[in-house]
């Protein structure tokens, strides 16, 4: 009823969706560093809206190369009428989805040198997207803890960049890089909304 | 008196009461103009409200920092009022004949500006750089400002817009700033602010000053320094590493709280009942707190 008065006067409406992709597997780990350069990148430029935009694709892209890893997902988000509301919003996703992993790493301690030369490869990989754009996209909308859903998502995520609706964008990522595990404890710990696909 | 005529007078009550609450009920929603916040925090403290009415404008400044139209009206108290929402149109050859100047119209809360095309809005240009606060999120700092001027309707338009869409109030954005001179033109039009700055988007290929200026870049995590020696955590931490980053052009609302009330059209997946918020519009179940 809200939703078709505010339709009819004309406003604006702005849609904040979050979602999680869980990786699972032992090739899963290269995705990491197509993930590091991409916020590389975005950082490069200081968080210009078109490369942020440019890297959602390719992170996107490369998601739905390897939909065989594809283990467990969740989505969430709203929709408003207010700019100031939705960014608050965004705001309020990007410091939930920041506890989720170590967001203030221990820089100063020493490493030891008697570390073996080997590293751990990781089996769980997980990524965060959220993403705030004008208009509606049904794709995004909807239930996605299923795997022909969550392809559509993707695919939408990077139309979305193309038809140039994006107002806000953010990928976060766990665990950081390459030789940095994320366990399944971990996983169930801080990732309790996972739904099996 | 009798029961018939008491009972007469307490309808009349209730129905007065009943249009008053049903008059003010309508009018509140559309009476919010609020300033603009975001990267760069400028808000003044002149009032954002102003009745309705029409008022003869004697300055009108425009601060690329928000996009903040500051007015100074005559007769009206306070003198001056600010907004970010703020329509313009050209006066016709007509009403320039008539003897008409530049003035504000505002309807049902929603102010705009009808200008002759010599009229000069004054343009404070603010040149900013981005730097790095102690939290690691990069914000917009003004370095200083300058002072131009801008006329919306003056110069060279044929072509620009369809020459009685002027006269209609619609959304301007400003052209791209160059230092010394006046600008004349504008980057982006249309019936919403967000269309005028889609259209300046698509033209300078950039969003317009005021929209970039409150840009917001946040990272955490590995990415939070630029150092690549980054320790390993014990593997009895209950988190692993992680990596985020973050840019987004919406402005924040000024509330100071955080907590929303029900909206009642989130979506989402989650195993509560989805049928059931399907019925109040939304299309999902997964809430927050």
């Amino acid at each position: 009823m809200h939703d078709t008065f505010n339709r009819i006067m004309g406003r604006t409406r702005y849609v904040v969706c979050r979602l999680f992709l869980h990786l699972r597997g032992s090739e899963v780990a290269p995705i990491l560093g197509i993930l590091n350069r991409a916020s590389r990148e975005v950082i490069d430029t200081d968080g210009d809206s078109s490369v942020i935009g440019e890297q959602l694709v390719r992170i996107c892209e490369n998601l739905l190369q390897i939909d065989q890893n594809w283990f467990s997902a969740a989505n969430e988000g709203d929709v408003f009428w207010d700019e100031g509301e939705a960014g608050d919003y965004f705001n309020e996703l990007f410091t939930d989805s920041a506890q989720r992993y170590l967001s203030e790493p221990d820089f100063n301690s020493t490493t030891d040198a008697n570390e073996p030369l080997s590293i751990p490869v990781t089996n769980n990989v997980v990524v965060m997207i959220t993403v705030a754009y004008t208009g509606e996209v049904p794709e995004l909308e909807v239930d996605l803890s299923n795997l022909k859903a969550l392809q559509e998502s993707l695919k939408a995520l990077i139309n979305l960049q193309y038809k140039q609706k994006y107002r806000a964008i953010q990928v976060h990522f766990s665990p950081a890089r390459l030789g940095d595990e994320l366990t399944n404890d971990q996983l169930l710990q801080n990732f309790p909304e996972l739904i099996p696909l | 008196m009798s029961i018939n005529q008491i009972w007469r007078k307490f309808i009349v009550i209730v129905l007065a009461v009943g249009l008053c609450l049903t008059t003010f009920g309508c009018g509140g929603g559309e009476q919010s103009t609020y300033n603009r916040t975001g990267g760069v925090d400028h808000r003044t403290a002149t009032p954002t409200f102003i009745n309705d009415g029409k008022y003869p404008v004697q300055q009108a400044t425009y601060n690329d920092a928000n996009g903040e139209y500051t007015l100074f009206l005559l007769n009206s108290t306070p003198p001056a009022f600010a907004t970010t929402k703020l329509q313009m149109a050209q006066l016709t050859d007509d009403d320039i004949k008539q003897g008409k100047t530049t003035y504000l119209q505002v309807e049902k809360g929603q102010p705009s500006l009808y200008i002759t095309p010599e009229f000069k809005i004054q343009y404070v240009h603010n040149v900013t750089e981005t730097r790095e606060n102690a939290n690691g999120q990069k914000e917009t700092v003004v370095v200083r400002q300058e002072s131009s001027f801008w006329s919306p309707f003056a110069g060279a338009l044929a072509g620009q817009v369809i020459g009685s869409m002027l006269f209609r109030p619609q959304y301007y954005v400003p052209p791209i700033y160059q230092s010394g001179g006046s600008i004349s033109g504008f980057g982006g039009y249309g019936s919403s602010y967000e269309r005028a700055v889609s259209e300046y988007q698509a033209r300078y290929n950039e969003p317009p000053a005021a929209v970039r200026n409150q840009a917001i870049f946040r990272r955490t995590g590995a990415l939070r320094n630029s150092e690549t020696s980054l320790n390993r955590p014990a593997n009895t931490s209950s988190r692993s590493t992680g990596s985020g980053f973050g840019s987004s052009t919406l402005r924040s609302s000024n509330r100071s709280s955080s907590v929303r009330p029900p909206s009642g059209s989130s979506f989402g997946s989650g195993s509560r009942s989805s049928a059931m918020r399907r019925s109040f519009g939304g299309f999902g179940s997964r809430r927050r707190r």
